[in-house]
């Protein structure tokens, strides 16, 4: 009985070790990563946190206490806010439509769907300054802007794209679609493959029109992937900054002055408006931490989980 | 209300023929299943009929119409699939409905089938769930319901019962024999459980590699085997096959043979042999023989009166009437033949 009770100690103790020894082990495992997450987004976040709340420029952001002094925000603020908005709105509707569409095109296996793909990819290898560049190029109201002679030639007249302030914004996020829309399309493309023939061939059976099946199954059975792409295009298309910098930086006027180059503008371009800055990239960050949280709270209902 | 004719059918993948010239009919109103091993077309057949796995040569015409290239939603055919093809996203409700709502059904119209039929499957509790919190013979209750709602003039089942378990399995079994009396619906059913097609069928269609082996009524099938296959493949265990010289074969069913330690009277075939083993199977006992040239048989028998022992030695014998005979081909050699084809297994009697 007393050696019963002493060897059934001894395996209580053994699983404990065992236990603790994974433990440790996975820990460890993380370890590379927590460290990354420490030194380059939680530290960077605090000390912005911190240096919002004081008056003082990059050399020396500590000279003056303001205590929220700097959360009054200044009018072109909103502006850039609202430009913000509007390249986040226009970008998700117009990557998320267009990567649906040319998936649904391409996911039937042929030869040339394949060369489509690759098409269709390349871009998202291209390093963004240099597909900035290229597009101003290619946008450019001189003559060797090949958008407007290719548009001239067709008996089409000229557009402004990047010097007027109705239609810049726009062309840059058609740069930034042109650049993503491989990559979410690879995605949504590879879900849509992953759905059994089967299910297509009984709604055909059940009359379903092309338009239907498309709405009640091709869509709700791809949902999971679409809400990756919803959280992913807002916060990536909130964040957006090289290629704004390099195609119009921010003008003409404030038409394409977006959050992140309104704090680069006022943390290093500006006399002691470090504070400021830090404040306003702290607004910023809410402002995604909610749309993000609104958006599990109430989009992903409706998303099917298999 | 359908007859579906194939003349000449044919179907390809790419380079691999996989079912070539195929005539056949499928009669209005009748219960038919096609049976046959894995593999041997019968899903492919069944997907030409409804129009999603085209012919690729020959025709189809139901009604006398043609109906090789119609799409398959003005075929009027409803189909359970193999591997349910459940919509996912849709409530069992929404599932059932779906096909309604295309057709313009009226709404309290719908809602009376779908009561009706979910009671049939007895899915009523579980209308308002998802297909992924439901078993598999449920999701495939559920493509049974699906289909049935919809009243077509044809109905197209691949193993449908494959997934339920032998009592529900004997339940739907009855509910789709008396569903079809009850309808008079044209029903094409799958399945590679020959119990289950000698059940329900009226018309069995044997199949294999993509050929039509026999048509005929469960009856004929078990009584005059067209040929080898077709003897070989009903009844369990299978019969018995033996050589009768120049190529020559004669077959019994294992449940055909008498076996005794006497010699009975008004049989044909005389055969001494030794039991190896002896399975009591409840109403039934099955003993494995071996003949004196070495060949070993199968045989069943229901009457304990006719019980052997094991190890001991016996007769095997069979009346004429349950002698079958097919040629090199293996195809059964018809009346006329079988006389002289009797005499010599006599002479060669023990
Ligand atoms: N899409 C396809 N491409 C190529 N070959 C196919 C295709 N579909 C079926 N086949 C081939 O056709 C033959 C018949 O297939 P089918 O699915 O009709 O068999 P089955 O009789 O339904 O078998 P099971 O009882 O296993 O369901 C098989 O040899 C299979 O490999
Ligand atoms: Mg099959």
């Amino acid at each position: 009985m007393t050696s019963i009770t002493s060897l059934e100690r001894e395996q209580q103790r053994e699983a404990r070790r065992i236990k603790h020894r994974s433990w440790v082990t996975s820990y460890l495992m993380i370890l590379p990563a927590m460290a990354f997450l420490v030194a380059f987004v939680i530290y960077p976040t605090i000390s912005m946190a911190h240096m919002s709340l004081y008056y003082g420029n990059a050399k020396n952001p500590y000279k003056k206490w303001m205590a929220l002094g700097n959360y009054s925000m200044r009018d072109d603020f909103w502006v850039a806010l609202r430009n913000t908005a509007a390249y986040t709105g226009m970008a998700l509707v117009l990557v998320m439509i267009l990567s649906i569409l040319f998936a649904q095109w391409m996911y039937k296996s042929r030869k040339l769907n394949n060369v489509a793909q690759t098409l269709f990819f390349t871009p998202h290898l291209v390093a963004g300054v240099s597909a900035g560049f290229i597009w101003s190029w290619l946008m450019s109201s001189q003559p060797y802007g090949l958008f407007n002679t290719v548009f001239n030639a067709l008996g089409l007249p000229s557009v402004r794209w990047l010097d007027s302030t109705s239609t810049a914004m726009f062309s840059i996020v058609l740069m930034n679609t042109w650049k993503s829309v491989g990559y979410y399309c690879l995605i949504i493309m590879s879900a849509m493959k992953s759905i059994p023939t089967e299910i297509y061939e009984s709604a055909k059976l059940d009359g379903s029109p092309a338009w239907k099946t498309f709405f009640k199954i091709t869509i709700p059975m791809i949902s999971p992937q679409l809400f990756f792409l919803l959280i992913t295009i807002t916060t990536g298309s909130f964040k957006v900054f090289d290629s704004v910098r390099i195609m119009t930086n921010g003008g003409p006027g404030d038409a394409t002055r977006v959050l992140s180059m309104y704090i680069y503008d006022y943390a290093f371009q500006r006399n002691n408006t470090l504070g400021y800055a830090c404040a306003a990239g702290i607004i910023m960050m809410a402002i995604m931490v909610l749309v993000t949280v609104f958006d599990f709270a109430f989009v992903e209902k409706k998303v099917h989980y298999q | 209300m359908a007859e579906i004719v194939f003349d000449k059918v044919g179907k390809a993948f790419g380079d691999v023929k996989v079912i070539e010239n195929l005539d056949l009919t499928i009669e209005d109103g009748k219960f038919t299943v096609l049976v046959g091993s894995s593999g041997c077309g019968k899903t492919t057949l069944l997907r030409m009929i409804a129009g999603i796995g085209p012919a690729t040569s020959g025709h189809i015409y139901m009604d006398g119409k043609d109906i090789t290239h119609q799409p398959p939603e003005k075929r009027d055919i409803a189909m359970v699939f193999q591997n349910y093809a459940i919509y996912p996203t849709m409530s069992v409700r929404e599932n059932i409905e779906f096909g309604l709502k295309n057709k313009k059904v009226p709404k309290d119209e719908r809602d009376r089938r779908i009561a009706e039929y979910a009671e049939i499957v007895g899915m009523t509790p579980y209308l308002d769930r998802k297909p992924s919190d439901l078993s598999g013979g449920q999701r495939q209750r559920i493509a049974l319901a699906r289909a049935m709602v919809k009243k077509p003039s044809v109905f197209l089942m691949d193993e449908p019962l494959s997934n339920l378990d032998a009592k529900l399995r004997a339940a739907m079994r009855v509910e789709l024999i008396e569903l079809q009396r009850r309808l008079g619906t044209t029903f094409v059913y799958v399945t590679h459980d020959q119990i289950e097609a000698m059940s329900m069928a009226d018309t069995i269609v044997l199949m294999e590699k993509g050929k039509i082996q026999q048509i005929g009524s469960p009856e004929e099938i078990y009584h005059q085997p067209a040929n080898v296959f077709s003897a070989q493949f009903i009844g369990t265990p299978p019969m018995n096959i033996l050589e009768l010289g120049d190529g020559i074969r004669y077959g019994v069913r294992p449940e055909s043979i008498r076996m005794s330690p006497q010699r009975m009277d008004n049989m044909v075939l005389y055969r001494k042999g030794h039991v190896i083993t002896r399975e009591m199977l409840g109403a039934e006992l099955q003993y494995k023989v071996r003949l004196s040239n070495g060949i070993t048989i199968m045989v069943r028998s229901e009457n304990e009166r006719d019980d052997v022992e094991e190890d001991t030695d016996v007769w095997v014998m069979a009346p004429a009437r349950h002698i079958h005979f097919f040629d090199a081909d293996g195809k059964r050699l018809g009346h006329g033949g079988p006389q002289n084809l009797l005499d010599r297994l006599g002479g060669m009697n023990e």
